[in-house]
């Protein structure tokens, strides 16, 4: 294992507390506070994995997972980043995509086949002969893809999700993100501020160098971090990355639990009035051949290892830099015991003379203008070679550490993703916010501001533009805010180079799909020309890390290739998530959301076996025999009782409410008598049944009306849009869930009844079609209809759900003597069916208008077109004979009943089978169908094709519906 | 050896002021259509006019999936059609198409929903296609990873299992197609937008576009998503269709886990995994009209919580990417194709809603025989606006349109 600084005051490990975990097979030690990657560094791996499509060795190249370079397998879990996952005890790690080992790959021959695969080669291989692509493609799946995972895996630990409301939501808790919260919440706003890493600090946090006389930048930031939680309006959430932002201000983001949270991970939503983006930086990659070689790692990523984790990350060292930053960081670094051969800047001037000076001053080669152009070394690095930028002269030198980083790149991703626009801009070479989001602000290092002090200014001034976007601060403030800001050092000149001057066989863009800068040529070459193109022809960008490596550098580079002006440079689309989520993160707690009747607990109890029926759960049988004949038996014998709850059940009452009743039912609704119900219908535009129901007059313009239960959710936005232009004055309750339904059926309905209510019920005082409210012992108040849905003597009692049980519970009781059964939702299906009783969605689907089911006489042809909708189409359609039409149908030579679906065909399809069924009741295979019209004649011989069928076709015939007491003798008894 | 110094499909060129036919939007309908008009008719003085690039629309946003088990009889022939061209396209265009024949497993998780898949696969095997409805053991041998315990929102009842579909790579058909095309003399105008159709006594005259007027006797516009828009902008047809966003996404790669193309209605979800790993996975429109192509939070959440039930193993994986597309929906799931009938030589081909890319090779087939003869072939007669006049919905779905501000 490796020593350890633990002397430094920037330190975020405890050397003194080692931890355990398992790599490869074998147990390693790390420290508190170590990620999985500094783990394994300080323990020697530098490899640590091989790429998507070479096989190329690859290792520690950033701290922040901007790549698959250290994409591990963790726990069973694939593709974990491990430079962002905290080491903890007992944790199994192992590589990815190897074949053999990380060390040793067999498939690393792949790094010199190159030549084969130019950027879309695949488009142009394997294709010929036909029959080797199915056998190759097997081959490329098992070659592609990181991570495994298998199909039994089990996620464990636990997900959460909460939900939040702020006034001010700050993403980035570095120095600008904490003067933004503390602006914003000195106003006294509500404030949440998220903070990928697990500390606040940002780019102050791990540096020494000066903030003002005496104090460091790091102290500066342990500074601002407590004044930040001394605010009890800021809520600080740290290792928590924001990884989307949507329209209105809604942020959302991971935290990754502490030891002691409940959660592993919690999914956070936050809606804001106002957001601040100070992301900071990222930088941006230096190309050249070989430049993610294991030892070649980005300035952060050195300074950070040193810094943070304690751990120096070589021995000898040559910096290829662009950024003051990489001078800062080679002293430093310098200073804790690395040999530095060589700082490359690939800048000519513009350096700040103080750190020129010290490295002068420690006697370090410095060369201007000059860039790295080769890592050497098969594994590791063992030397590099450096040439002036314009490629004149070069120098090699040997060394085990590449510290290479072409300049930064401000993250932006917040900010293009919530619809905010970039701009290039050649002063500091980034593409900086043009148009930003309404109520969103940027702040800090993404602005290409570098002074401590700038930076933080920048994050005062947005933390009061966001309490202005809440009315908690003047434009005077805000004024003076800015005035501060402009006194201040502005944003630093940045480098443009992209590549050093190589050819670019092996200079990698993107790590995570091995695209090379020969690639980017080629598919320019092939017409390719906008960046967008050339990422999806040469997947740069499309890999685990997305846009992380190369999202700077493509644009500038195709800029330059085809020699674009500045203006015309833009950036890639960057996407959510902006940092790879869990599916199990996103999915948090996962309801199921259903609803229940209030007798659910009472089915369940009583043997119901429930189904999902659109937003309910329904008991759909009372037993294992799913064809119900003894629930079916049992109502046409004798008495059953179903819950009908989910029935859409609205009141409708005001001036205007029977006009809005003739507009969308399709019947004369000024007929409607008090007493009695009027069985309706409403149709669409189409003239398509889309519900129907039965309605009742409770007074003037007061009327009380079912739907179907699929329909209740839809029926008063139906009624509203489609009174919209009328100004009509009237209201409508929705009481599908304030009154539930009990339905009793069968002859000895009215016996069981009778035994529970105090009214007289008896046929002449309460017949067929009648409706009635009254109340069962002067308490619980009843609304009964006579209908006959299922073909029997049958009850349809509404009763407010809280009084549910009780009236369910009486009913049981009284039907003791009977024996009186449950019947589910397919016992009831079966019944209305040998009745020949519709349900829309069975038999019918959105072809079916209303004559076609031969309901058309519920439709007033007199009412005025315009009163009834659909009644258009209605009037056309009756003239129409290529429509489908329901007709009811019994098998041929007593046959079973087809299949629900079969289709009944000559040398096309002519319609299908709705609902059929082996009917108890008759003795014989009946069902309804829609077939085409000239197919519905009685007599009608129907050719059913099953699916499985072959060549067997089965044989109905066209009979008169219902089937079951014609008549109608037994509902009305 | 593979690096050809050639622009694929042509070097940019000037736009001449007259072609035989101008064809509006750079997606795979106009690539297809222009492609078979070069090859099978002779016509070869085409102009594809696009304002982005091409494959920027749903060419470029669809999840690739491809499969002949629509519902009717008038769209299975098609589809079956659009299927069996993928291996006869990639070896015409001499283009890797990458059709993963891996076969569509579409789960069904209600008695309801077992009948309609009853019917859609009668109509399948009575028109020759393969389809098969299977129970949830079959359908977890099938696919391993599905969760068919009952311990889930939406307990698996059973599949329809479709072996001839899969996914083919989208983008390998656009540059495909256009490859074939401009070898044959097509020209394909990036960056140019087209602002408008001349006609004169009811007949179609020319295009203005950004780059100058182009004097023509047919165009077709098949746009994708901006279609209705374009069409009523440029000749004042209104058309049933409501424009959607639809959002898909995919994780980050992984090892083959999943060999087939699972989908279900009830979770509105479906996932597949693409050549390279990804899980791609998506399924619903928003909930309401919009050109926005935005994401949104709710969507990938949703997705997560679909695909953490009924394939519980990718709860350890991770989403990397989100993008949307537009759907341009008709109110019965089938698109409208129709030419010559409002004006002499307009020919439109739209309202795909999600079907446009599995639709493309048949229709392209089809549409360019239809402009080459100005004779609806029979295979595309069902797809006329005129059935929304007369209120005959053609059933492609079983849905109830409920015209609403929704759509």
């Amino acid at each position: 294992m490796m020593n350890r600084f633990n002397h430094l005051p920037t330190l975020k490990v405890d050397t003194a507390q080692k931890i355990a975990f398992i790599y490869k097979g074998k147990k390693y030690y790390g420290v508190k506070g170590d990620t999985v990657a500094t783990a394994l560094y300080a323990n020697g791996i530098r490899i640590f994995a091989r790429s998507l499509k070479y096989h190329r060795p690859r290792g520690l190249y950033s701290l922040d997972g901007e790549c698959s370079n250290t994409c591990m397998e963790v726990d069973g879990i694939p593709n974990v980043r491990c430079e962002n996952t905290l080491l903890k005890d007992g944790m199994v790690i192992k590589e990815q995509n190897v074949k053999g080992s990380a060390e040793n790959d067999w498939m690393s021959f792949l790094d010199k086949l190159d030549w084969m695969m130019p950027a879309g080669f695949y488009y142009n291989v394997m294709h010929k002969p036909a029959k080797i692509w199915p056998i190759a493609m097997k081959q490329i799946r098992k070659a592609a893809g990181l991570g495994k995972i298998s199909p039994d895996f089990e996620m464990p630990g636990k997900f959460d999700e909460i939900f939040l409301n702020t006034d001010v939501c700050v993403i980035g808790g570095g120095p600008a993100g904490m003067m933004a919260a503390l602006g914003a919440a000195q106003k006294g706003l509500r404030v949440i501020l998220m903070e990928s890493r697990p500390w606040l600090g940002g780019f102050f946090e791990y540096r020494s160098s000066q903030y003002k006389e005496g104090e460091t930048l790091h102290n500066r930031a342990g500074q601002l971090a407590k004044e930040v939680e001394s605010f009890e309006n800021i809520r600080v959430f740290t290792h928590t990355a924001a990884v989307g932002t949507y329209n209105n201000n809604l942020v959302t983001g991971f935290q990754i639990g502490k030891k002691d949270d409940v959660f592993n991970e919690r999914y956070i939503e936050i809606r804001a009035k106002s957001v601040v983006v100070a992301a900071g930086c990222i930088e941006r990659p230096l190309i050249f051949d070989n430049n993610e070689r294991p030892g070649v790692m980005q300035i952060n990523c050195a300074l950070r290892m040193a810094k943070t984790y304690g751990l120096l990350p070589g021995k000898k060292a040559v910096f290829s830099i662009g950024h003051d930053l990489g001078l800062e960081a080679a002293l430093e670094l310098h200073d804790l015991g690395l040999a530095i051969s060589c700082i490359a800047d690939i800048r000519e001037d513009g350096q700040d003379p103080v750190l020129l000076k010290k490295i002068q001053d420690k006697n370090i080669l410095f060369l201007k203008g000059w860039v790295a152009t080769k890592a050497h070394g098969r594994k590791l690095v063992k030397k590099v070679s450096l040439a002036s930028v314009d490629g004149q002269v070069s120098k090699t030198f040997d060394c085990d550490l590449v510290v290479a980083s072409a300049g930064m790149t401000p993250v932006t991703g917040h900010i293009t993703v919530a619809q905010g626009t970039l701009k290039y801009d050649n002063h500091t070479g980034f593409f900086l916010p043009d148009q930003m989001p309404d109520k969103m602000h940027a702040a800090g290092r993404l602005l290409g501001l570098n002074d401590p002090l700038s930076i933080e200014a920048s994050g005062m001034l947005a933390g009061l533009k966001a309490a202005f976007d809440c009315e908690n601060c003047s434009i005077g403030e805000i004024g003076e805010a800015k005035k501060a800001l402009e006194n201040l050092p502005g944003p630093v000149r940045g480098t443009k180079l992209v590549t050093a001057p190589v050819k670019g066989r092996k200079s990698f863009i993107c790590f995570d799909e091995d695209a090379t800068i020969k690639n980017i040529k080629q598919a320019i070459e092939k017409g390719f020309d906008v960046p967008e193109l050339i990422k999806r022809f040469t997947a740069t960008g499309l890999g685990p890390g997305q846009g992380g490596i190369p999202g700077h550098n493509l644009p500038l580079y195709v800029a330059k290739y085809q020699a674009l002006p500045d203006i015309s440079i833009r950036p890639t689309n960057v996407r959510p998530p902006l940092v790879p989520t869990l599916i199990s993160t996103y999915a948090g707690v996962n309801h199921k959301m259903f609803k229940i009747t209030p007798m659910d607990e009472m089915q369940r109890k009583d043997g119901g076996i429930f189904r999902n029926i659109g937003v309910w759960q329904r008991a759909r049988y009372f037993s294992n025999d799913l064809s119900c004949k003894k629930e079916i038996e049992n109502v046409r014998s004798n008495v059953g009782m179903l819950d009908g709850s989910t029935l859409g059940k609205f009141r409708i009452y005001g001036p205007d409410a029977l006009k809005a009743l003739q507009r969308v039912f399709v019947s004369d609704m000024s007929r409607v008598k008090q007493g009695r119900i009027k069985y309706s219908a409403m149709c669409n535009d189409d003239g398509c049944m889309i519900d129907d129901g039965v309605v009742i007059k409770q007074g003037e313009n007061d009327y009380y009306f079912t739907t179907s239960s699929g329909r209740a959710g839809q029926t008063a936005e139906w009624i509203r849009y489609h009174t919209r232009y009328d100004g009509w004055n009237f209201a409508l309750v929705n009481l599908t869930d304030a009154l539930g339904v009990i339905n009793i059926s069968g002859p000895n309905a009215r016996k069981v009844l009778e035994k529970v209510v105090d009214i007289d019920i008896s046929n002449e005082a309460f017949g067929y079609s009648e409706y009635k409210e009254f109340k069962i012992s002067d308490t619980i108040p009843l609304r009964a209809m006579r209908l006959g849905f299922v073909g029997e003597l049958s009850y349809e009692l509404h009763v407010p759900s809280s009084y549910m049980k009780a009236v369910w519970l009486m009913l049981k009781e009284a039907g003791k003597e009977f024996n009186i059964q449950n019947f589910g939702v397919e016992a009831q299906n079966v019944l209305r069916m040998e009745k020949c009783h519709i349900i829309l969605g069975q038999e019918s689907e959105q072809r079916t208008n209303l004559l076609d089911v031969g309901l058309g006489f519920l439709w007033d042809r007199k009412k005025a077109d315009a009163k009834t909708i659909g009644a258009v189409a209605l009037h056309q359609a009756e003239k129409d004979q290529t429509r489908l039409k329901l007709v009811g149908f019994k098998m041929e030579n007593n046959s079973r009943a087809p299949r629900d679906g079969a289709l009944i065909v000559d040398d096309k399809v002519r319609g299908y089978i709705a609902t059929a069924r082996d009917s108890f009741s008759l003795n014989e295979a009946v069902g309804m169908a829609l077939v085409e019209a000239p197919l519905s004649k009685i007599g009608t011989r129907l050719t059913i094709f099953e699916d499985e069928c072959g060549d067997d076709r089965i044989y109905g015939k066209v009979v008169e519906m219902p089937f079951y007491d014609p008549e109608g003798k037994r509902m009305k008894m | 050896m593979f690096l050809k110094k050639k622009p694929m499909w042509g070097k940019k060129t000037k736009l001449k002021s007259s072609y035989d036919v101008v064809i509006i939007g750079g997606g795979l309908h106009s690539l297809a259509t222009a492609y078979f008009l070069a090859k099978e008719h002779g016509i070869t003085d085409i102009a594809i006019i696009e304002k982005n690039y091409i494959g920027f629309g749903g060419a470029g946003r669809n999840t690739a999936i491809v499969r002949a088990n629509q519902r009717t009889q008038y769209n299975v022939p098609l589809y079956k059609e659009a299927l069996d061209l993928w291996p006869v396209l990639t070896k015409d265009l001499d283009y890797n198409l990458m059709f993963n024949n891996c076969g569509n497993l579409n789960l069904m998780h209600s008695e309801a929903a077992m009948k309609a898949a009853r019917m859609t696969i009668a109509t399948a095997q009575f028109h020759g296609v393969e389809s098969h409805l299977i129970d949830a053991k079959e359908a977890k041998e099938l696919v391993p990873a599905l969760n068919i315990s009952e311990d889930i929102t939406f307990p698996i009842h059973g599949a329809m299992f479709h072996p001839p579909g899969g996914v083919v790579r989208h983008d390998a058909v656009v540059w495909g197609l256009a490859r074939g095309a401009a070898k044959k003399g097509v020209e394909i105008h990036q960056q140019t937008e087209a602002l408008g159709i001349g006609t004169q006594n009811g007949k179609v005259t020319s295009v203005t576009t950004s780059r100058g007027v182009i004097n023509t006797k047919q165009v077709l516009i098949s746009a994708g998503g901006y279609s209705a828009a374009l069409i009523y902008d440029m000749l004042g047809i209104k058309l049933p269709i409501s424009v959607l966003t639809i959002q898909a996404m995919v994780t980050q790669p992984l090892k083959p886990v999943l060999d087939h193309v699972v989908s279900s209605g009830a979770y509105h979800c479906y996932a597949n995994q693409t050549l390279k790993g990804e899980i791609a996975t998506g399924a619903h429109m928003d909930p309401w009209p919009n050109y926005t192509t935005l994401n949104t939070a709710h969507y990938i959440k949703h997705q997560a919580e679909a695909l953490s039930e009924f394939l519980p193993c990718l709860r350890g994986v991770r989403f990397m990417r989100i993008w949307g597309g537009l759907a341009d929906m008709t109110p019965d799931m089938a698109p409208i194709m129709e030419g010559n009938n409002h004006v002499e030589g307009f020919f439109m081909d739209c309202g795909w809603g999600y079907f446009g890319f599995k639709s493309c090779s048949a229709v392209g087939k089809y549409m360019a025989e239809y402009m080459a003869t100005d004779v609806c072939p029979d295979m595309l007669k069902p797809f006329a606006l005129k059935r929304y006049q007369e209120h005959k919905l053609m059933g492609e779905t079983a849905e109830l349109v409920s015209y609403s501000p929704d759509n």
